[in-house]
């Protein structure tokens, strides 16, 4: 069982939402990890790779595995950026000359909840979060990693909180990445029909493990100043019992 | 001024995503089609083994094709039945065409038929000065309406019974006094009887060629297949070569897979198995049967090796039905024959990838069509794999590239990524800060325009980690 | 064997020199192997078995808005088939020409004038069908007709179809009922087979179901006990 865990933080957890990586330390520290970050890290790759540059996407993708070859598991708080090195690098450098370090590095990369529940095997993370919750549940996470049960079991062994389904809680929020913006007009209604089974919950929050989503739906339920708002698991998880 | 495809569709796009109650009436069909969907999906005691059969078959069927079409041929042939095979549309066409003129048609029903639309036969044939009627309930009401099938497996499931009625009240020369659907069917039914009986060909398509028994299988509900092909003298099917399937006993797990997977119903109400003309003693049925098999660009998607597995579809629809994009813009604005997932996988195929390129990026890559395609397309992928020829061909856009080679400059030197992360966080909140957000000056303004702007911290995580948070 | 490069079509011939270019193009596209083989897990079930085959098809026959009657004799049958012809508005039926069905029709419908299939194509107007099965599948309640069973016609053609078989005709489900077709070779003599399961219907107005679209709204199957 290792006891070091090596962080990966999406670029864009990085420099627009800090504080999912912050909390994420928390967690993983609580829990009774030491938690290192290497500092040469950018980007998994996937924005070019998503959008077929895949010759931009693979020098990218290389850096990424120097930077972590020799970490002995690597935890990202991203669904979709766990996929992109799990399920797509190995593809993605077929080729290359870093391919058995890039399988390597993939079989070792775990999204959080995932990391959490079947690694540390632990579902009480000792948190405590006493409010509405509903899930969503993002597309990598639950078709790409076959992440179904995970997330909810961490929710539901939270301190107070009240999980509360939403309907078609497994349909797209509209993220999409380079979609949000290429396909604005559908990335929108996607996003508020989204925001709708939201508001029918009543839930003063609503979480996911994929901060793309939750940056999107902010976005949307931000506009519809409507009262709930996003939270990643890790803030929730991070949350301590007094 | 002309507008190219890419165009068309964000135009149509903007303007379906807008339409809430277009948003609503689709979103009530499919909650109904989910609903019979999961009661259909608990007589199937393994619904994944159901898949990987029916992957299985068709992945023969395809792997196979040459001998599997030279079989179906052969016992066709033998029982006086006729097979064409057409490059492209224009000769399927033409040799429908030709065939209805030389014998004398002027009336023809038509059973739904896909790959009919993709050809344009209709058209082609009214042109020869040939009445064309669409049987199909579903077809016959968009073609009153002059407008495309809106979907695969229900072409009007755009429309409400009240449109409905005030069409037929126009179009059919008939008293329609109530928009009750069992009414209007009723209406449907007393004019195109006088078709049926009227006509002397009957077009179908094939949901299946079967290729050791030598016969096609055609799935209806509506008895309007079963009349085309029952009492016209001359049946002539349409399909597209990579119907096939090896064996008559295939059919016992891909008819209720079909069925299950395009109305949740166990079993479409008419399965239908017909290997020729009438035979000596039958007491009815065509005199003539002929096939056209349609290549149309399938045998050079047979080539790629990585998404050959696209041949397997049997359209049946879910992939349309479970897709967000698909719920939100409906199926006319894809402008293809085939929309949904499917249809933007397969169109630049069939008809060119620098044209319709722009469906493969329409898409979130959810992954929801790949999880219920019965015959277990990877279909997202595939869109991604489009994205990638695209880019290996040099058909996007050249800000595009720029942007994609200065980011891959940034992304494998940190420092440069660091730095120009927190330039470009200062100088957005510079812009807010003055009130600027949504305008002509603010990068992420398509991002405002629909959402709130998004947070931009003043310190990044990697800076606090090198703070205060790097000891254990 | 060699095919010609033409198709017959009554006295012209046509000609058809992309038959030979596709052929081309295919075994090309295929001279390649497709990247991701199909896995199959074996061993799997994919139907449950059917334990109670009559239970199922009368249940299966209810579902489909069938209807399923048992009969005990032919004296019931014919009973069953005249209580079914009573309800009907008044014209002519036609009928499958067998021996069966003219002893058990005749008496069944006085004052209908009965069309049989030797004489040809059912009428437009028949109030009525009535024809034999190849099959009865209890997997999904379905009929299986050919075109021995009256044609192609007698089976869509009017508001009401109405089978008659016995009770070992019935098979569990449809690989059973595939398989016999491929062993008896039906399809050799048979230019048309069809499983049939339920009335007519669409869903094409707001996913409403309507029973009754252009084929029959009524589908009577009259199931008499082996001896």
């Amino acid at each position: 069982m290792p006891q070091k865990v090596s962080l990966f933080v999406p670029c864009f957890v990085d420099q627009l939402l800090p504080e999912v990586a912050v909390d994420t330390v928390k967690v993983l520290r609580r829990i009774g990890y030491t938690v290192e970050f290497p500092e040469d890290q950018t980007c998994c790759g996937q924005p070019a790779f998503n959008t077929g540059y895949w010759n931009e996407a693979r020098p990218c993708a290389e850096h990424f595995v120097r930077v972590f070859k020799n970490a002995e598991v690597v935890v990202c708080p991203s669904g979709s950026c766990a996929t992109m090195v799990r399920n797509f690098y190995p593809e993605l450098l077929a080729s290359s000359s870093l391919r058995g370090d890039a399988i390597g590095v993939a079989g070792r990369t775990f999204e959080l909840s995932e990391f959490l529940v079947k690694v540390a095997a632990v579902y009480d993370v000792g948190a405590s979060f006493p409010h509405r919750v509903t899930y969503h549940a993002s597309c990598h996470g639950l078709r790409e990693l076959h992440l179904r049960e995970e997330p909810l079991q961490l929710l539901r062994a939270v301190r107070g909180l009240t999980l509360i389904e939403m309907a078609r809680f497994d349909e797209c929020c509209g993220f999409g990445g380079t979609f949000a913006t290429k396909f604005a007009d559908i990335s929108a209604a996607m996003g508020n029909s989204k925001a709708d089974s939201i508001g029918t919950t009543g839930a003063e929050f609503v979480t996911a493990i994929d901060p793309s989503c939750l940056m999107h739906m902010q976005g949307i339920l931000g506009k519809r100043q409507a009262p709930a708002r996003t939270i990643h698991l890790a803030s929730i998880l991070a949350q301590e019992r007094p | 001024m002309s507008q190219t495809a890419a165009q068309r569709f964000l135009q149509d796009a903007a303007e379906k995503s807008a339409d809430l109650v277009h948003r609503e009436i689709i979103r009530h069909r499919m909650e109904s089609y989910d609903a019979a969907h999961l009661k259909g999906r608990t007589r199937i005691q393994d619904w994944e083994a159901a898949r990987e059969k029916c992957q299985k078959i068709k992945r023969e069927a395809i792997d196979h094709l040459d001998h599997y079409l030279l079989q179906f041929e052969e016992k066709i042939i033998a029982r006086g039945g006729h097979v064409f095979w057409a490059a492209n549309g224009e000769e399927a066409c033409e040799y429908v065409g030709n065939l209805a003129t030389q014998r004398g048609v002027r009336t023809v029903v038509k059973s739904k038929s896909m790959v009919t639309e993709e050809i344009h036969l209709s058209p082609a044939l009214e042109k020869a000065g040939i009445k064309v009627w669409e049987t199909d309930f579903g077809e016959f009401i968009v073609q009153l309406r002059n407008e495309a099938p809106y979907h695969i497996v229900t072409p009007a499931m755009h429309l409400n019974r009240g449109q409905i009625a005030a069409l037929f009240r126009e179009k059919l020369g008939q008293e329609i006094e109530s928009d009750n659907p069992a009414y209007l069917m009723a209406a449907a039914r007393r004019k195109l009887r006088q078709a049926f009986f009227a006509a002397e060909m009957g077009i179908s398509g094939a949901n299946f060629l079967v290729a050791d028994a030598g016969v096609i299988a055609i799935s209806t509900n509506e008895g309007n297949g079963r009349l085309c092909t029952s009492v016209p003298r001359i049946h002539v099917v349409v399909t597209g070569i990579e119907k096939v399937i090896p064996r008559l006993e295939d059919l016992a797990v891909l008819w209720p897979v079909l069925a299950t997977s395009g109305t949740g119903q166990g079993i479409t109400t008419y399965s239908t198995l017909i290997g020729g003309p009438r035979r000596p003693g039958e007491a009815d049925g065509p005199e003539e049967f002929h096939v056209v098999l349609v290549d149309n660009g399938r045998s050079r998607l047979l080539a790629d090796d990585e998404q050959r597995e696209v041949l397997h579809c049997i359209r049946c629809g879910a992939c349309l039905n479970i897709c967000p994009v698909f719920r939100h813009v409906g199926g006319h604005t894809y402008g293809t024959t085939y929309p949904g997932p499917i249809g933007s996988v397969l169109t630049p195929h069939l008809n060119g990838i620098k044209e319709f390129k722009h469906l493969s990026y329409a898409s979130s890559l959810c992954g929801a069509c790949t999880s219920v395609c019965p015959v277990k397309i990877d279909l997202h992928h595939h869109l991604l794999q489009n994205r990638r020829n695209a880019t290996e061909a040099g058909a996007t856009k050249p800000s595009e590239r720029l942007m994609f080679g200065a980011w891959r400059r940034a992304m494998l030197h940190p420092w440069i990524y660091a730095a120009g992360g927190w330039s470009m966080r200062k100088a957005l909140r510079i812009l807010y800060g003055l009130g600027l957000a949504g305008s002509i000056l603010d990068p992420m303004r398509v991002w405002n325009r629909y959402r709130s702007p998004a947070p931009l911290p003043s310190k990044s995580f990697r800076a606090r980690w090198r703070r205060d948070l790097g000891s254990n | 064997m060699a095919q010609t490069e033409n198709v017959q079509t009554g006295t012209a011939k046509v000609d058809n020199p992309s038959r030979g270019r596709i052929l081309e193009r295919i075994r090309g596209g295929l001279r390649t192997v497709a990247l991701k083989p199909a896995q199959m897990r074996s061993n799997r079930v994919i139907f449950a078995t059917i334990q109670n085959p009559l239970e199922r098809f009368r249940q299966e026959c209810v579902a489909n808005l069938m209807e399923c009657t048992l009969t005990a004799d032919s004296a019931a049958s014919t009973c069953h088939f005249a209580k079914v012809l009573q309800s009907l508005p008044e014209g002519d039926i036609f009928a499958q020409d067998d021996p069966s069905l003219r002893r058990l029709l005749e008496p069944a419908a006085p004052g209908r004038a009965i069309r049989w299939s030797s004489q040809g194509a059912p009428p437009e107007a028949s109030q009525a069908t009535v024809t034999l099965a190849e099959a009865f599948i209890a997997q999904t309640g379905s009929i299986l007709v050919t075109a021995a069973c009256g044609g192609r016609g007698a089976s869509v053609i009017a508001p009401c179809h109405i089978v008659y078989g016995t009770t070992s005709q019935l098979v569990a489900d449809l690989a059973t009922a595939l398989s016999h077709l491929s062993q008896q070779r039906t399809l050799e003599s048979n230019s048309f087979a069809c499983v049939i399961s339920g009335s007519s219907r669409t869903a094409d107005i707001e996913k409403i179901l309507v029973q009754g679209a252009h084929g029959p709204r009524r589908l009577s199957v009259i199931l008499q006990t082996a001896t």
